[in-house]
């Protein structure tokens, strides 16, 4: 296990210089540059020149890549240009909500998918099955800004359950904060257990048409017992790789369900970035996201070992 | 020497006063009086309660809290509340007294302001000649200043006496009195600037003079102010409590959150969204007549517009009144040039350019291009945008001219617009109180002059302008930017599309919330039922 991690933990390494290449090439090369985005209405070329001297943004890229490089090896992000604060101090500010949503709306799909998933392929072509299937078809159609706005006029507006927008930290203010979540978790975990009840659904069909499937029927396993103990266990390599996957883009990507619920997260930190032309900020939060995508896929590697003994030992 | 305005403290805007810079603002008067309910809601006559909370949703967060390093529109509505001008503008985008209480200009390059005694920074330390001195110097020294441009007329600042404050300008600039109605005449706190460095970014605690002090700013999530007890105005407000800023991104949601309950004030409503607000009972609106002024600019440097004749064929080939009142459903007036209606300086006089097919044909032929051409246009990726190049495309095509669009994010479009790299651009100007705002660094031959996007140069034009700045009687001004106007009719460095209006919508227990045309909130005297 040891092992596996170094090694893994090592293939990090490239992986982590080309995102900094790419994301440093892509954000340069966009027209447009921080200084015209942020002083759109001033006429004053000596204040813009002072300023992109000021930010070193006048020297040829691959100096300036350099000198950014430099900087992160001694673990500074540098400084948003924008609001003139430490990248990292942004993206502190931003990753909670970001957590707090992925991780609620992982429970929702988990707790939507993970019966839907078992009781579809159980029993396949069924009217339970049917019901499943179509549910998971519409979460896949379905975008998220209509999903949002739905739930906000039939819980916001019509019935005034719900708060519509805005974020209260619920390790604060638990009640409160568990409202301003609840909206956009359900937005992104209905998509999210769409996609987890088909791929459970499939592999859980798959593994129930395994001989050793039939063995156990015929030693007199009760049905449960053969869906928990050998089915499930065995159809959940596809169905940990998708969560894993999916996480990652839920703390980086949820940037229209942010947007819509005017939720203070990290997709819409880096959206706004962009738009601000504010490359250090970009820059800096999407090797956090890119760092955070290999950690959940380490995890999902872990998993896998634990899961299944054989890809341990391999 | 110029007249000496006295010194009355601001006052609110009467709904008989609106009505009639409604009235007399013409085209715009239809739109203005299409809410009955915002100006009456203005015209509240019912005693003013003190306290509540005043819930604010706006687009985007605020950038800065330090008024001479804010380059983002969001920031001046939150300082219009902590901080004050030396002057103010009113609903007919006069100007009038602010912390200071009257001024004098003996000659064309001097400009003396006699200042209010009596107001305290929320510091506690006074406002005073000093203070003034420390801002300007401030302004116009400090490496990340955003308001040198503003102030670069001013040549050196002499404290009189304690009260009064003298600027020297380097040569006349009559439209220096209605810039210093915005940052570049917001006074902070010297010991607070200067105790507080770079944090007064984040936080402007002491730093006004303002109705309201500031109390914190949760990044990302809320910032509050508080009402000034101390305030040295006592006529009216301050009555709120509490004025609470939120950013609301999703037009649609920050409308549901009105219609909810969970803000009080939005800052501005989607023309697509107006007609359906105005029918809800729960939502007042109030029409905002803007200094904006949203146009097209032509590359005059490379064909095809540097011929003038096709770039009249475009602007005859435009359907002025279709745009606005298709796109724009009525949110808006046809603009005849930079200047808005709301403007002493509009003249009514002058009509926008109508639509007509055989003028732009013969404007073709005359410019070598008989059987049309073909340009691209650049503009914001949008939806409104995207709607009004669509329609412009398809009058274009009527006469001939085909019109390819090109989709960019803002970012771009600013970066095109200064290299010139492009054909026509789309420029939406949100406006300033003098007309100069609005011509001079769009039209004048300057290097350096970088909204100069057109690349027109026009000795005629130059002359009108550099005059427009040195006299300092309105009549006279107001005659040279009809003539500007005329010209610029002619020679089309941009085409004129709107001049927007800029709806606010409200609940209905906000109370006597005063519109004045450049857009910003004052919430001194409201107050919620």
């Amino acid at each position: 296990m040891g092992r596996l991690l170094l090694r893994r933990l090592v293939a990090t390494i490239p992986v982590l210089l080309l995102v900094t290449a790419g994301v440093f090439a892509l954000i340069h090369l966009t027209p447009g540059d921080p200084i015209d985005a942020m002083m759109a209405e001033s006429v004053d070329d000596t204040v813009k020149r002072e300023l992109r001297r000021d930010l070193g943004l006048d020297r040829p890229l691959y100096l300036q890549y350099a000198t950014w490089m430099g900087r992160l090896l001694q673990g500074d992000l540098g400084r948003s240009i924008r609001n003139r604060e430490p990248v990292i101090e942004n993206v502190g500010r931003r990753i909670k909500p970001s957590l707090q949503l992925a991780g609620l709306a992982m429970g929702i799909a988990l707790l939507v998918a993970t019966p839907i998933g078992i009781l579809s392929a159980a029993r396949r072509n069924s009217a339970v099955d049917r019901v499943g299937t179509s549910f998971a078809l519409f979460g896949i159609c379905m975008p998220n800004f209509l999903i949002a706005l739905i739930l906000i006029f039939v819980f916001g507006v019509k019935l005034r359950w719900l708060p519509i927008s805005g974020y209260v930290d619920p390790l604060e203010e638990p009640l409160d904060g568990l409202r301003s979540l609840t909206l956009p978790a359900i937005t992104l975990g209905l998509a999210l257990a769409a996609v987890i009840t088909r791929t459970l659904r499939s592999s859980m069909l798959e593994a129930l048409s395994e001989d050793y499937i039939r063995t156990a029927r015929a030693k007199g396993l009760s049905d449960g017992a053969v869906v928990r103990r050998h089915a499930l266990k065995n159809a959940l390599i596809p169905v940990v790789t998708v969560i894993g996957l999916q996480l990652g883009t839920l703390i980086g990507g949820a940037v229209i369900t942010e947007y819509v619920f005017a939720l203070p997260g990290v997709g819409r930190l880096v959206v706004d970035a962009v738009f601000a032309r504010d490359y250090p900020l970009v820059q800096g939060v999407v090797l956090l996201i890119a760092v955070g995508f290999i950690l959940s896929n380490l995890v999902v590697d872990l998993l896998y070992g634990w899961i299944d003994p054989r890809i341990r030992h391999r | 020497m110029a007249a000496i305005r006295s010194g009355s403290t601001p006052q609110a805007v009467s709904r008989r006063r609106f009505l009639h810079a409604a009235l007399v603002s013409g085209p715009l008067a239809p739109a203005a009086l299409l809410a009955p309910r915002g100006v009456r809601h203005a015209w509240a006559q019912e005693a003013p309660k003190k306290g509540g909370t005043l819930r604010v949703g706006f687009y985007i967060e605020a950038a800065t809290m330090d008024p001479h390093l804010s380059g983002s529109k969001i920031d001046r509505q939150v300082y219009h509340n902590i901080y004050e001008p030396l002057v103010v503008l009113d609903a007919n985008l006069g100007v009038k007294p602010g912390l200071a209480e009257s001024w004098q200009q003996p000659d064309a390059k001097t400009l003396v302001f006699k200042l209010r005694r009596g107001v305290k920074f929320h510091d506690g330390t006074d406002f005073n000649a000093e203070a003034v001195k420390f801002n300007f110097n401030r302004m116009k020294t400090e490496p990340k200043s955003v308001r040198k441009g503003e102030v670069a007329s001013i040549d050196t600042v002499d404290v009189v006496d304690p009260y009064t404050v003298r600027l020297n300008l380097k040569r006349p600039d009559a439209a220096l009195l209605a810039t210093l109605t915005d940052r570049a005449g917001m006074m902070v706190s010297p010991k607070t600037a200067q105790e507080r460095g770079a944090e007064l970014e984040r936080n402007a605690k002491g730093a006004g003079t303002g109705p309201f002090v500031f109390v914190e700013w949760v990044k990302d999530d809320h910032l509050l102010i508080r009402r000034n007890d101390a305030y040295w105005n006592k006529q009216g407000g301050p009555y709120l409590e509490q004025v609470r800023y939120r950013p609301i991104p999703d037009d649609t949601v920050k409308l549901q959150s009105l219609q909810a309950g969970e803000i009080q004030v939005m800052d501005y409503v989607q023309p697509r969204d107006v007609a359906a607000v105005k029918a809800d009972k729960n939502v007042v609106v109030v029409d905002v007549p803007s200094l904006a002024d949203f146009a097209y600019q032509l590359n005059h440097t490379k064909p095809p517009f540097d011929i003038k004749a096709l770039r009249q064929a475009v602007a005859y080939s435009l359907d002025l009144e279709q745009i606005v009142k298709g796109v724009w459903l009525n949110v808006g007036v046809p603009a005849n040039g930079p200047i808005p209606p709301t403007s002493w300086a509009y003249d009514r006089s002058i009509p926008f350019i109508k639509r007509d097919l055989a003028k732009a044909r013969a404007k073709l032929a005359e410019g070598g291009k008989p059987g049309g051409f073909t340009f691209t246009m650049t503009t914001n990726n949008i939806p409104i945008n995207v709607q009004e190049a669509e329609v412009m495309q398809a009058q274009l095509a009527e006469a001939g001219i085909t019109m390819k669009i090109k989709l960019v994010d803002a970012g771009t479009l600013i970066s095109d617009g200064n290299a010139r790299n492009f054909e026509m651009i789309s420029f939406q100007w949100s406006g300033r109180p003098d007309p100069d705002g609005n011509t001079y660094q769009f039209f004048h031959t300057t290097p350096g002059t970088s909204l100069n996007w057109s690349g027109i140069s026009n000795p005629q034009m130059d002359a009108l302008l550099d005059k427009s700045r040195e006299i300092s009687s309105q009549a006279e001004r107001k005659k040279l930017f009809s003539q500007l106007t005329r010209l610029l009719q002619d020679e089309l460095p941009m085409v004129f599309i709107v001049h927007p209006i800029e709806p606010k919508a409200f609940s209905p227990r906000v109370q006597n919330y005063d519109p004045i045309p450049d857009g910003m909130m004052r919430f001194k005297d409201v107050w919620l039922k």
